[in-house]
């Protein structure tokens, strides 16, 4: 009897994951196999094996400049989170009247749909936009509006826009959960606040920030609809892969293969990160 | 010009003010690009170094509903949308419920996996959804989008699913049944009401996820079913800055609902935070 | 004579919205005494000990130390160590490194350092532990690691802040002999905060009883017990009992005077302030009242009396007993003759141990 039963439980509990499993599959697992095989067939061909599409794509120099764009925009993007995410939490976490509104502000980026983010980033930036029109009033030495949209400083920041917020959140609860006795020892042992920054609050709320960079990274590298109407010249690995298929005939093998590639990528440096997070720091 | 270098001694000798007006920058730099949308979506004649459009109009929206057919994509996107959440409510329910309640080995684990779809890069495996639809003829159906949407919708509502299922306390379940209740009146009365706001917190969120999805319907979209973000992104391209403003406007309208609607509570990073465990 | 304190708080207030939390609190603390503020939950010993460290600064009044007014100068600047409730370790640096802390932010050079660091944890004896991390040892532990951490610079001053609280009873007293012995050792100037007046008792040279933001009482352990000046400090301090009364008579030669309390007189010590007719407050400690057997003889502060109530502690036994018609009194004794409820006894009040409060009602 008592086998029974617990036979019967574990079909339950197989029974009730089982939507999530067959979703996992059927939209997951399945479309990437096909991508898998896709980008090793022969373009437009339903049969044969070649690996000729990442040997053409990893020979060109274009590739290696594409791919490193895609990191130097996520690094970059992540490091200016960071560097944005840890003066807010250090200004939030003092609780001042208003410290709803700016939390709330804090997470804005991430309910609207990126496009929209960027297309009023392009507005902003643009040569007609307030930011030029700021600088060409206000700063002595600049009569011609700056060229930020298109660029990859540009892009960097309309990333950290639309991304910092992953950090920013997990900093701020690292820093409000912080014992203020900690900090009042330092400072009575002589440190000045420079010093019970980089002495005291930082290294303990680092692992917080690496944890929220892990998702800023991901979304930047992963960054598609910004980069499509943002980028210009510049094309991320994500842009490369769709203009692969905006050819007609499209080419599918070749965008697998991209395809592929960057999401290798994207696995090989997050297990290397997570792996350097796994370290104790506290 | 003197109020400003008034202003500007003030805050190096005040750090509070300091704070504030960094704080003040932040916030503007948050908001001035929607700011700009809504105006150029308004503006007539809004050429050259000017801060405001001379003109207000309303045309552009008047065009966005006639010409573009704004109401139609609308449609669409809302369609799609409800069948996103229901579907992915319908799987995240059980699936939340077994990772919530039972004893699973390696539970932790199977999250990770679960949550997959959304450590990929969306553009990677939307390729292979599309090649599939492609295949079975989804491609251009409202269902079929749907189905796309719901592998990056599901995932997270099985997250916020499984952990309002967690936090129900067993022994409150015990204690309506001692006080005589049958599976059933337990269930209306005293589970229902506990688990309903993370159920609609999951339901809130899946229908924005799939509302302002872009990558995975570009790759599964056809005429009939345009919706709101890929139209706009269409309309990028075709470089009408004034009429893309109004329909970013429009379709920026469930995240602002959203927005308020979270900003009461004490915390709402709370509910739009990153994932555990990743 | 030149009045030389090595702390001083002067007129000091400090408001929190409609809270006042110290109000006109002055306090002068000698070179190296052992000052305890003493006092319950929200009395604003916390916050005047913050006065001194620098994490308050005062709405009104003056702070000073070693005779300079710090009042408006930055915690880190003032050169003091302190004692944690919680301890406030750095979680993430080794014991080593904690103790070390102050030396390196005063650029002390590694070699010096690290002969400071192991003097410092010698001292504790907590050698061993140097490449410990706080997680890593016990709460006691940690606490003699925050202490070698405000002795290692060598500061004039230590502060206290409720340091033992966190601890287990047991662990409580042996480090309260750590704790002074440090200091006597040291020859520096303390200030310790609790609300524990045992520990106050054990510990310090002088004591200040706290209440609503002022200060009630300074003095050594003893005055402070034995000559409580206020209701309050003789109530926080010990068990008593109250009983109000007037005063009748007045003897200056055997120092006695006779105060009336519903009918009874009672002997009690002559304090200057007492005058005839004067309106005060009688009380004695239930632990210096006798109970006799009702056969005992009559005598100056003997009365009679009925047991009301008896409750066995173990080591000792608590009375309640009824003087005359309507005056109720505790009484606790180490148990060894025992008398049951109901029994008629005798009381007796020993004039030394009878004390008078000037009623401030």
């Amino acid at each position: 009897m008592k086998r029974g039963t617990k036979f019967r439980s574990t079909l339950i509990t197989l029974l009730l994951l089982s939507p999530g499993l067959l979703t996992f599959f059927l939209l997951f697992f399945y479309p990437m196999m096909v991508t898998l095989t896709r980008s090793l067939r022969p373009e437009g061909e339903k049969i044969g094996w070649t690996i000729e599409h990442y040997v053409t794509f990893l020979s060109e120099s274009r590739a290696w400049e594409v791919i490193i764009l895609t990191f130097v925009l996520s690094i970059g993007a992540t490091l200016c989170s960071i560097l944005l995410s840890i003066p807010l939490g250090l200004a939030l976490r003092q609780k001042l009247r208003a410290h709803r509104f700016y939390r709330l502000t804090m997470i804005t980026p991430r309910v609207v749909p990126g496009l929209i983010g960027a297309l009023g980033l392009l507005l902003l930036f643009g040569s007609r936009g307030w930011v030029n029109l700021f600088l060409i009033r206000f700063v002595p030495f600049i009569h011609e509006p700056v060229s930020i949209n298109y660029t990859i400083p540009g892009l960097i920041l309309f990333y950290t826009w639309l991304y910092f917020p992953f950090i920013a959140l997990t900093t701020l609860a690292a820093l409000e959960g912080l014992d203020p006795a900690i900090e009042e020892a330092a400072d009575v042992a002589g440190a000045n606040r420079w010093q019970v920054l980089r002495h005291v609050v930082i290294p303990l709320i680092m692992p917080a920030i690496l944890a929220g960079s892990v998702l800023t990274f991901m979304a930047s590298f992963g960054a598609f609809s910004i980069p499509l109407i943002a980028g210009g010249n510049h094309r991320p690995l994500s842009v490369e892969i769709y203009r692969q298929i905006d050819f007609t005939p499209a080419r599918w093998s070749a965008a697998s293969a991209r395809a592929m590639i960057m999401a290798v990528l994207q696995v090989v440096f997050l297990t290397i990160y997570m792996r350097i997070l796994r370290r104790p720091i506290t | 010009m003197t109020f400003i270098r008034q202003y500007l001694n003030a805050i190096l000798r005040s750090r509070k003010l300091l704070v504030q007006t960094l704080l003040l920058c932040f916030a503007l730099m948050i908001y001035t690009p929607f700011l700009m949308i809504a105006l150029r979506s308004v503006g007539r004649g809004w050429f050259g170094r000017r801060w405001l459009p001379p003109e207000l109009t309303l045309d552009w929206y008047r065009w966005a509903v006639e010409v573009t057919n704004i109401v139609e994509i609308t449609k669409n996107t809302l369609l799609i949308a409800v069948l996103a959440v229901l579907i992915s409510t319908a799987i995240a329910i059980p699936t939340g419920w077994a990772l919530g309640r039972k004893n699973i080995p390696g539970k932790e684990l199977l999250m990770s996996i679960l949550l997959l779809p959304r450590m990929i890069p969306p553009i990677a495996f939307a390729l292979g959804v599309a090649q599939i639809f492609y295949r079975t003829d989804l491609i251009n159906t409202h269902i079929g989008v749907a189905l796309a949407h719901v592998s990056v919708c599901a995932p997270y509502a099985i997250l916020v699913l499984s952990a309002t299922f967690e936090a129900l306390d067993e022994r409150v379940l015990e204690a309506a049944g001692v006080c005589g209740a049958n599976p059933l009146r337990s269930f209306v009365h005293v589970v229902f009401p506990l688990i309903l706001p993370g159920v609609l917190a999951s339901m809130i969120f899946t229908f924005t996820t799939s509302y302002n999805e872009f990558t995975l319907t570009l790759m599964t979209y056809g005429k009939d079913t345009v919706t709101l973000p890929v139209r706009t992104y269409l309309a990028i391209g075709e470089g009408y800055w004034e009429v893309t403003s109004a329909m970013s406007i429009l379709l920026v309208i469930p995240s602002i609902i959203v927005l308020f609607m979270i900003q009461r509570q004490v915390a709402p990073e709370k509910l739009v935070g990153g994932f555990k465990g990743v | 004579m030149s009045d030389d304190y090595m702390i001083e708080l002067r007129n000091v207030t400090k408001r929190y919205g409609d809270l006042v939390a110290n109000d006109n609190v002055t306090l002068q603390i000698r070179r190296g005494e052992l000052m305890t503020l003493l006092g319950p939950s929200g009395c604003g010993k916390t916050t005047a000990l913050r006065c001194i460290t620098g994490h308050n600064i005062p709405d009104e009044g003056r702070v000073l130390i070693d005779n300079q007014d710090v009042t408006e100068v930055p915690s880190y600047k003032r050169q003091l160590g302190m004692v944690f409730q919680n301890f406030a370790l750095f979680p993430h640096m080794t014991v080593f490194d904690n103790v070390g802390f102050p030396l390196m932010i005063r650029r002390m050079n590694k070699a010096e350092r690290r002969e400071r660091v192991m003097e410092a944890l010698r001292l504790i004896r907590m050698e061993e532990y140097e490449k410990h991390y706080p997680r890593q040892i016990s709460g006691g532990q940690q606490q003699r690691v925050g202490l070698a951490r405000a002795l290692v610079y060598r500061p004039k001053v230590l502060l206290l802040d409720e340091p033992l609280s966190n601890l287990d009873a047991k662990l409580r007293e042996e480090m309260r002999f750590e704790i002074r012995e440090l200091i006597d050792r040291l020859g520096i100037t303390a200030v310790y905060v609790t609300h524990d007046q045992a520990e106050a008792l054990a510990l310090s040279d002088r004591v200040a009883v706290m209440n609503a933001g002022h200060i009630e009482q300074v003095g050594t352990p003893d005055e402070i017990y034995d000559f409580p000046r206020s209701r309050f400090v003789a109530d926080f301090i010990g068990l008593s009992e109250f009983l109000a009364g007037t005063v009748s008579t007045i003897s200056t030669e055997d120092a006695t005077a006779v105060v009336t309390v519903k009918g009874l007189e009672i002997h009690v010590a002559l304090t200057p302030e007492m005058t005839p007719g004067q309106n005060v407050l009688f009380f004695i400690r239930p632990n210096d009242v006798a109970l006799l057997p009702a056969s005992h003889k009559s005598g100056t502060n003997i009365f009679d009396a009925i047991v009301d109530k008896m409750t066995y502690l173990g080591d000792r036994s608590d009375y309640r007993i009824q003087l005359g018609e309507s005056l109720g009194l505790r009484v606790q004794t180490d148990g060894k003759v025992r008398f049951d409820e109901g029994e008629n006894v005798k009381v007796h009040l020993p004039i030394p141990h009878c004390r008078v409060i000037m009623d401030h009602a």
